[in-house]
């Protein structure tokens, strides 16, 4: 069996893990689907205390679509970021690792598999937040929503698997550095607010999280003239960069993987279990 | 075992395990950096839309003080989670002569104590940097109002924990959805008055609402518009039956989720996928 | 009729491919800086051991039996050294030797609470790409060797200890490596099960020669199955032989065993191992002894220390007194 085949496989099982773990017991739907949405529906209700009634549809449909998009960043972050550091503390690392395949097949089908109760996730959130907060979308081009989408996904993805390199060598002190950049990513990610408030150049830095480029360019096709009018870039070039994310991203997080596991292996960390 | 010696035990315990992975210096800064960062978004997000002074005033103290409700309440359930699933240690403590309830005490205590240096920060920050006027005009009400609202979030995370004993360990925890409940309906970033009337009846119902006002009332001067006909004793009152309604109920529940999970000899199980 | 001569072939080519060198290892040497010391876990350890060859490691806690283990498993570097696996380097080319080994370590905790036996061994099985089918056919055959048919289908999480490192054994086995590493891998496990596994790895390893690399405190199960042991302490190599020449560089000492009451302590000029049996109350001391003169003054030594001597004779070496004569210490401390 060839290398491609052998890490196909590992992706299938690995998903299979999560995806038999979460269909066995199915309470995650009812804390993971609805309760989320009540977090998100605070911030609806920011909106609806404060803002103009002119522009209350396009901020409202900014927080549907950053709520929804919060589903796969958390799944990123603590799905697959963290992947490895409990695989360590499971006993799995060194199973995983002897194995002849590639380490982003292990993060790819912790990533994969997680995508299901995600996708439920951010589909019910934007549904059900539609309809209960009555917004109505103002749609340019569902397949251009859909290649920004997925072209954020995949920049996305490969952010979370730089982070999963991290904790190969540090334990539970990237666990919290992860937590601590959780919060200052929201807030640069534009989730909900657009972050061109934040000046031009702030924005353009953080533009380098897939997230904020990603957001801004699906309000842009989703959200009507004031996100347009509130956007940080033209949707061409915002769609460049993200594609441009994409690729190095993934690039860094595989030298990434490579140097840290060495490392590891060279400290003696890979497989220090309560670091 | 005495229960202060298991409560302090497990509060040293919350506090080597918040603590002890990097040096003082790294951690000083993690403590100031994060409730800081935590709290801007619901600051710009205000700024951007320009809202009124008191408006944000309010939105301010009762985000702060929801990282009360938020730390206690997934730090108590995640107990539970962190013990059985990663350090496989829940079962030595359901061994142990000490109570558990108390040990689950002993880290909401360390929890709180951890996130009141985030509070007493972020007010600063706030009273520094973001001219929100905190004017503490009474200093007893507060404090008493502080305890029985920590007594209440702790009794509501215990209740979580031992709800967490029957689930498999999921992505998304159930102390933290369930403090989406309260940042919903307990006006935390928002006046009441928005709500659907239903929601304003069910906030009503929420010891934490009558908590978060209690508070804004004793720091600010004011407190959430529509609950302006609620006196500080009504309040007062209200928080002394939720806490120790919520003290009770937690005693019991946890005590049957307990004798179901060893009944059906979950215990110890894990669950990580 | 061609079909069977080119399978037949095959067969042989792959067998005479195999390397005759299964694990190769030059002054491996490897340190821990722990930030107040530096440990030496291993000290410039040399070995070969054959293709087909069953090769025990003993060594007390903390002699770098574990630490070697993951060299070899390509889970460590040394810190300075060479470690082959199939004549290739560990360090230098890692992912070619992945496929051909695998690992099972005592006590492991492995796998996922909320898949059953059959699933945990199948995923591991699918990351060294053997196709489903062939798999679960492997699977089954192994759970049946190993009884564990009836708990196929339970979650791992509801499985006792024994049962789960039987599970372990059968995830080690199901990618059907060349080189088998197994770290004390019958402990948790009862006796007979112990004897089942060790009579299956010995028939898998003859009849498709393979290598097993094992570590264990068991000195009755490394004298029984192993080809050659190597006794290792303070990450150094002490000793280097098959069990029965071992025992010989005894052979011109005596065995002097005794049973007593149980003594709590005892210090003594000559070197003894002690075994408590709190059951009979009795304490078994063997003592080594290069001069039979010296019996009498053993005798008379515990005698003063008020020790009840209820049985005495001579007897033959073990490999656990060799252990102790070149480790001063019993493997179990």
């Amino acid at each position: 069996m060839n290398n491609f085949e052998r890490n196909l496989r590992a992706i299938y099982a690995r998903a299979y893990v999560r995806i038999a773990g979460t269909n066995r017991e199915l309470s995650w739907i009812f804390f993971t689907v609805f309760l989320p949405l009540l977090g998100i529906s605070a911030y609806i209700y920011v909106y609806k205390a404060t803002a103009d009634p002119e522009i209350l549809n396009s901020l409202l449909t900014r927080v549907i679509i950053g709520g929804a998009t919060l589903a796969f960043w958390m799944n990123v972050l603590w799905g697959m970021g963290n992947t490895f550091y409990w695989e360590k503390e499971q006993g799995n690392l060194d199973l995983f690792f002897m194995a002849p395949i590639s380490r982003t097949s292990i993060l790819l089908g912790m990533a994969l598999g997680g995508m299901f109760s995600t996708t439920i996730r951010a589909i019910a959130t934007i549904f059900l937040g539609a309809f209960i907060f009555k917004i109505s979308f103002t749609l340019q081009s569902p397949l251009l929503l859909i290649v920004t989408f997925v072209l954020t996904m995949i920049a996305l993805y490969g952010l979370g698997m730089l982070f999963a390199s991290l904790f190969l060598m540090y334990g539970r002190g990237s666990w919290h550095v992860t937590n601590l950049l959780q919060e200052p990513i929201f807030l640069l990610s534009g989730f909900y607010f657009p972050i061109k408030f934040l000046g031009f150049h702030i924005a353009f830095i953080a533009s380098i999280i897939p997230l904020s480029l990603g957001l801004d360019s699906m309000n842009q096709l989703i959200g009507g003239n004031f996100a347009q009018e509130w956007a940080l870039m033209p949707l061409k070039i915002e769609l460049l960069a993200l594609g441009v994310l994409s690729v190095l991203f993934f690039y860094l997080a595989i030298k990434s993987l490579d140097y840290m596991e060495n490392l590891a292996k060279k400290e003696g960390r890979l497989t220090l279990k309560y670091l | 075992m005495s229960i202060i010696k298991t409560f302090k035990s497990s509060a040293w315990l919350g506090w080597e395990m918040e603590s002890n992975w990097a040096n003082p210096f790294l951690f000083a800064l993690y403590s100031i950096a994060r409730p800081i960062a935590g709290i801007f978004l619901v600051v710009l997000m205000y700024w951007f839309i320009d809202a009124p002074e008191d408006l944000f005033a309010l939105m301010f103290v009762g985000s702060v003080f929801y990282m009360y409700i938020f730390n206690v309440l997934f730090g108590v359930s995640w107990v539970i989670q962190e013990d059985r699933e990663h350090y496989k240690v829940l079962k030595y403590i359901f061994m142990a002569p000490s109570n558990i309830y108390f040990y689950l005490l002993g880290r909401a205590f360390s929890k709180t104590i951890i996130t009141t240096f985030a509070v007493l920060i972020t007010l600063l920050f706030g009273a520094l940097f973001l001219d929100v006027k905190i004017i503490f005009e009474k200093p007893l009400f507060f404090l008493l109002s502080f305890i029985l609202g920590i007594i209440g979030i702790a009794a509501f995370g215990i209740i979580m924990a031992g709800i967490s004993l029957l689930l498999v360990r999921h992505n998304f925890y159930i102390g933290e959805s369930l403090a989406g409940v309260f940042y919903l309906f307990c006006g935390v970033i928002f006046p009441l008055s928005v709500l659907p009337s239903w929601g304003q009846s069910f906030s009503k119902l929420l010891p934490m609402t009558y908590w978060l006002e209690a508070t804004r009332r004793s720091l600010l001067g004011f407190g959430d518009s529509s609950l302006n006909g609620i006196t500080d004793l009504h309040i007062f009152r209200n928080l002394l039956m939720f806490g120790i309604g919520f003290l009770i109920l937690s005693l019991i529940s946890f005590k049957y989720c307990t004798d179901l999970a060893k009944k059906r000899g979950i215990l110890d199980m894990t669950t990580w996928h | 009729m061609c079909g069977v001569y080119y399978y037949f072939f095959k067969l042989l080519i792959e067998f005479n491919a195999m390397p005759s060198i299964a694990i190769e290892i030059k002054n491996l040497i490897r340190y821990f800086e722990t930030g107040k010391e530096t440990v030496k876990a291993l000290d410039g350890i040399n070995l070969q051991i054959k293709t087909g060859e069953l090769f025990g490691l003993l060594g007390s806690n903390g002699s770098g039996k574990t630490t070697l283990i993951k060299i070899l498993c390509t889970l460590l570097y040394p810190t300075s050294g060479e470690a082959f696996v199939s004549g290739i380097n560990v360090v230098k080319e890692p992912e070619k030797i992945r496929g051909k080994i695998n690992m099972v370590a005592g006590e492991e905790t492995s796998g996922y609470g909320i898949l059953t036996v059959r699933e945990n061994i199948w995923l591991f099985s699918q990351l060294y790409g053997i196709e489903s089918r062939l798999a679960k056919k492997r699977i089954d055959e192994l759970l049946e060797l190993l009884g564990l048919t009836k708990r196929a289908h339970t979650r791992i999480h509801k499985i006792s200890t024994g049962e789960r490192q039987k599970m372990n054994l059968c995830r080690g086995l199901v990618t059907d490596p060349d080189v088998l590493f197994l770290d004390e891998p019958t402990v948790g496990v009862d006796v007979n099960s112990g004897r089942t596994i060790r009579d299956y790895l010995l028939k898998w390893m003859k009849n498709n020669r393979k290598t097993i690399l094992l570590t264990t405190h068991n000195m009755v199960e490394a004298e029984e199955i192993c080809d050659r042991v190597a006794i290792i302490d303070e990450g150094k190599i002490l000793a280097l032989d098959t069990p029965s020449n071992l025992k010989q560089m005894l052979k011109n000492e005596t065995i002097l065993e005794l049973e007593t009451d149980i003594i709590k302590n005892l210090s003594f000029k000559y070197k003894f191992s002690k075994v408590d049996n709190h059951e009979k109350k009795i304490s078994n001391l063997r003592f080594f002894l290069k001069d039979e003169s010296t019996i009498s003054d053993i005798i008379s030594e515990l005698s003063k220390k008020g020790v009840k001597i209820k049985s005495l004779h001579k007897s033959e070496s073990k490999l656990e007194d060799i252990f102790i004569q070149l480790v001063g210490k019993n493997i179990n401390e």
